[in-house]
């Protein structure tokens, strides 16, 4: 694509959900999953971040690519394609699933607020409410512009990465160069980054959100643009994350368990401000997706079912819909202030849904992808097919090993 | 064969279909159907057996209720289905699809369909839309009447159902696409803005041009342009000609030049060159606000001629309420409204009763202006002038509501 002003200004007019998806993707769990891998491994394990862009890029590219052509949700082919029955239990588990990513969220924002010193007990119902009031009040506009905004907030790791002062030409090595290790600690941690980097919620919500934006066949080029941009930010905050965690913690032997311990221990190791700066962009990261990911679980149940959905509706005009999406935080944030809540079951149990559902949901867009009288000319190439069956077999070996990993 | 109950879809399919002699002969696949006298009505039954499905003709059927599904005749003589075929499979085409409620005005989805006797024949009679339908599909309807004995039912009656997809378009019954057009251009334009883009053009096809100009008008600028340049340029230029030409102005004036100026020379020559003066006007001035279709008479003109002067515009003219006295040198001397026109003595000159002081507003003035006129003396149009005082149009008081609606007062979910 050439880059002249047109071409700029289509890619303004279609940015959006693919930045605001692989953004959300960067949530409490994913910047957990980062941090303790950069602290237990140090770099060695940022090579795997260029095959998980590759992936995360077909994968999403593919459910974009649906979108723009058919003008139909995920959820709606699945339905029409595969029925109510697939759909239905297709959807319980997402929810499932989802509100344990919930729960993550609102663990995430607490545990950063209690960095400044906010007791979980003020901030998770502030948050909760924030986060509601935004979608319920708010139009689409406004609300895709904050979430556009908040992802520039990530720009946070990339600081506090700098101010740890790593050694970059190691950094840059490790980075191009795969190492592998067969300590089961080390294949665990493997599949922990590449399961939270591509995760089904993100294919219903991205392709729900280039339907969404109504974005035309003409603008497709660009929209793939937003998309492969939003998964390189993804994993350029990944990278970042590891990095700082690497040259602090990994470097003076510190273990730590979630991301706030990681925004905690900084400070001594790479002063106040990487410490804070890390801190914030767990609190905005955990919020943003604490917003995002009730909603689109509401939209996507209720496309799926057939129910009203949108956020201009209100709990008279589509009840499903209001009632899916303040259900999810209102349990979500309850469960975190519920003192010794299983948290730790909960979040298992949602990434082995997630994990278990993949599979289902990649074969079934393969299978959609490649229907003529669905997708016309922009069926799948020979070789785009290769790629993805081959990222669908190594997802399902990985995801099936945390599973069973995670069981054990 | 006689049919004498009404029956659900997802009761029968995926039953084992059996023989005279009660042995099976395979799955029930699939229902085949065609647009019948007034429903469609059920042709054959799709039968799977092994890895072939075979069509047992509707001929053949002997008995078709929740509790058996028979047929007459060996299956592997029955002709194999072929999946290239254009018929019309009720769980393929119709089943969990997207459909238009031509009376609740709303796009739906279909959870199960109920099929009713017909003579000797099966039709399609209803389709359930509603949580009960839902249940019943997966299977869980008796569990659920055990927390709830009236399970909320919602079905429409076939003929009030239009289909989207373009191979269910056969099956639109000719009922359902008068009820279509007759529906508010409001709704309708709901309607577009919540169904996938391939079914629009589908959707638009249905109506007559006036309707679908009148819908594209009430739709969000940016979706409004583009289903305008999908359509090929016939039918838009069609489309458009029906519109009233500030609203065809105003959605000319979004498109790309080019785009534009090709539609405009698509159409008839006098309404192309009334819309280009009407896009030449600044968008947020009265200039671009107004419509230059009105009704203008003389001063001499008697209270009949008037009257009669009215009613052989009426048809072409969007807000009939003032008729505008001009001089012969088109200058506005003068307004009289229909209420003083239907109480006067028809012989009485128009001067006599026209209104001298006149409430105006230039071309180039705020839309602020017009809607504080407008509200300030009641009036629901509103004359337009040059600035030698000549009439160039009206501002009627619709678009300016519109324009001052708020934002958030609009369809929120299809942002432009």
């Amino acid at each position: 694509m050439k880059l002249n002003k047109k071409n700029i200004l289509m890619f303004l007019a279609v940015l959006g959900p693919g930045i605001i998806t692989a953004n959300v993707d960067n949530d409490a769990g994913g910047i957990t999953t980062y941090s303790v891998a950069g602290a237990q491994f140090g770099y060695s394990l940022l090579w795997t971040l260029i095959p998980i862009t590759v992936a995360l890029v077909v994968v999403q590219e593919m459910v974009a690519r649906m979108g723009v052509v058919t003008g139909k949700t995920l959820a709606d082919l699945i339905r029409e394609r595969f029925g109510v029955k697939t759909t239905f239990y297709l959807m319980i588990c997402l929810l499932l699933a989802d509100l344990g990513n919930t729960v993550a969220e609102f663990a995430g924002w607490a545990a950063s607020m209690e960095i400044f010193g906010v007791s979980k007990y003020i901030s998770v119902p502030i948050g909760a409410f924030l986060v509601w009031w935004l979608v319920v009040k708010g139009t689409y506009r406004i609300v895709e512009k904050i979430f556009l905004f908040s992802c520039t907030i990530f720009v946070t790791y990339i600081v506090s990465a700098v101010l740890a002062a790593p050694p970059w030409a190691q950094v840059l090595t490790e980075t191009v160069k795969p190492t592998f290790s067969m300590k089961p600690s080390y294949l665990m941690m493997i599949i922990g980054v590449v399961g939270t980097t591509i995760a089904p919620w993100m294919q219903f919500y991205l392709q729900s959100a280039v339907v969404e934006k109504n974005i035309k066949i003409e603008q497709y080029k660009a929209s793939r643009l937003d998309v492969v941009v939003g998964c390189i930010i993804t994993d350029v905050v990944a990278f970042f994350i590891i990095v700082a965690c690497g040259a602090t913690l990994y470097a003076h032997g510190i273990t730590i368990n979630d991301a706030a311990d990681a925004a905690k221990a900084l400070e001594p190791l790479a002063g106040k401000y990487a410490s804070v700066m890390f801190a914030i962009g767990l609190a905005n990261a955990s919020l943003f997706a604490a917003s995002i990911l009730p909603l689109a679980t509401a939209y996507y149940v209720c496309e799926g079912m057939g129910w009203e959905s949108g956020i201009d509706h209100n709990f008279k005009t589509a009840p499903q819909f209001m009632w899916l999406y303040t259900g999810l935080i209102a349990i979500g944030a309850l469960i975190i202030l519920f003192p010794n809540a299983p948290l730790v079951a909960i979040m298992l149990i949602s990434q082995v849904v997630n994990g278990v559902m993949l599979p289902f949901v990649l074969i079934f867009m393969l299978i959609l992808i490649n229907s003529k009288s669905l997708m016309g000319e922009y069926t799948n190439s020979k070789f785009y097919n290769v790629i993805s069956w081959a990222t669908v077999l190594v997802m399902v070996v990985l995801t099936l090993a945390l599973v069973a990993t995670s069981m054990t | 064969m006689q049919i004498t109950t009404e029956l659900y879809v997802s009761s029968v399919l995926n039953k084992q279909v059996i023989n005279p002699a009660g042995k099976s002969v395979g799955k029930l696949w699939d229902i085949a159907i065609v647009p019948g006298e007034g429903l469609p009505v059920v042709t054959g039954l799709l039968i799977k057996k092994g890895k072939k499905i075979h069509i047992a003709s509707w001929h053949s059927v002997l008995l078709f209720n929740p509790i058996v599904v028979s047929i007459a005749g060996a299956i592997e003589k029955m002709p194999l289905y072929e999946r290239q075929s254009d018929a019309i499979l009720l769980a393929r085409d119709v089943l969990d699809k997207q459909i238009v409620d031509v009376n609740g005005a709303k796009v739906v989805r279909v959870n199960d369909v109920k099929l009713a006797p017909y003579g000797k024949m099966l039709c399609i009679f209803s389709v359930d839309i509603g949580f009960r339908g839902l249940l019943r599909r997966l299977g869980y309807e008796k569990v659920w009447s055990l927390v709830q004995k009236e399970i909320p039912q919602k079905e429409i009656g076939w003929q009030f159902v239009n289909a989207l997809e373009i191979n269910t378009a056969g099956l639109t019954l000719s009922k359902a696409r008068e009820q279509l057009a007759e529906m508010h251009p409001a709704d309708i334009a709901g309607i577009i803005s919540s169904i996938p883009r391939a079914s629009i053009q589908n959707l638009l096809n249905n109506l007559d041009y006036e309707t679908a100009g009148e819908a594209i008008h009430e739709l969000e600028p940016e979706l409004r342009t583009q289903i305008i340049s999908q359509l090929d340029s016939e039918q838009a230029s069609d489309i458009l000609e029906e519109m009233p030409p500030d609203e065809a102005a105003d959605v000319l004036g979004d498109l790309p030049e080019e785009m534009a100026q090709e539609l405009l020379g698509l159409m008839d020559k006098e309404e192309a060159d009334e819309i280009q003066e009407l896009m030449e006007h600044e968008d947020d001035t009265a200039g671009g606000l107004m419509t230059s279709e009105f009704i203008a008479i003389s001063a001499e003109t008697t209270v009949a001629q008037a009257m009669e002067e009215l009613r052989r515009q009426a048809e072409e003219i969007e807000m009939l309420y003032y008729a505008y006295v001009l001089d012969a040198q088109e200058k506005l001397v003068g307004v009289v409204n229909f209420r003083d026109l239907l109480i006067s003595n028809p012989d009485l000159p128009v001067s006599e009763l026209m209104t001298e002081q006149l409430k105006t507003v230039t071309v180039d003035a705020e839309p602020e202006d017009v809607l504080e006129l407008l509200a300030k003396y009641n009036l629901v149009a509103v004359p337009v002038l040059e600035d030698d005082r000549t009439m160039a149009g009206i501002i009627t008081i619709d678009d300016v509501v519109e324009l001052f609606l708020p934002y958030a007062l609009k369809r929120r979910r299809y942002p432009s």
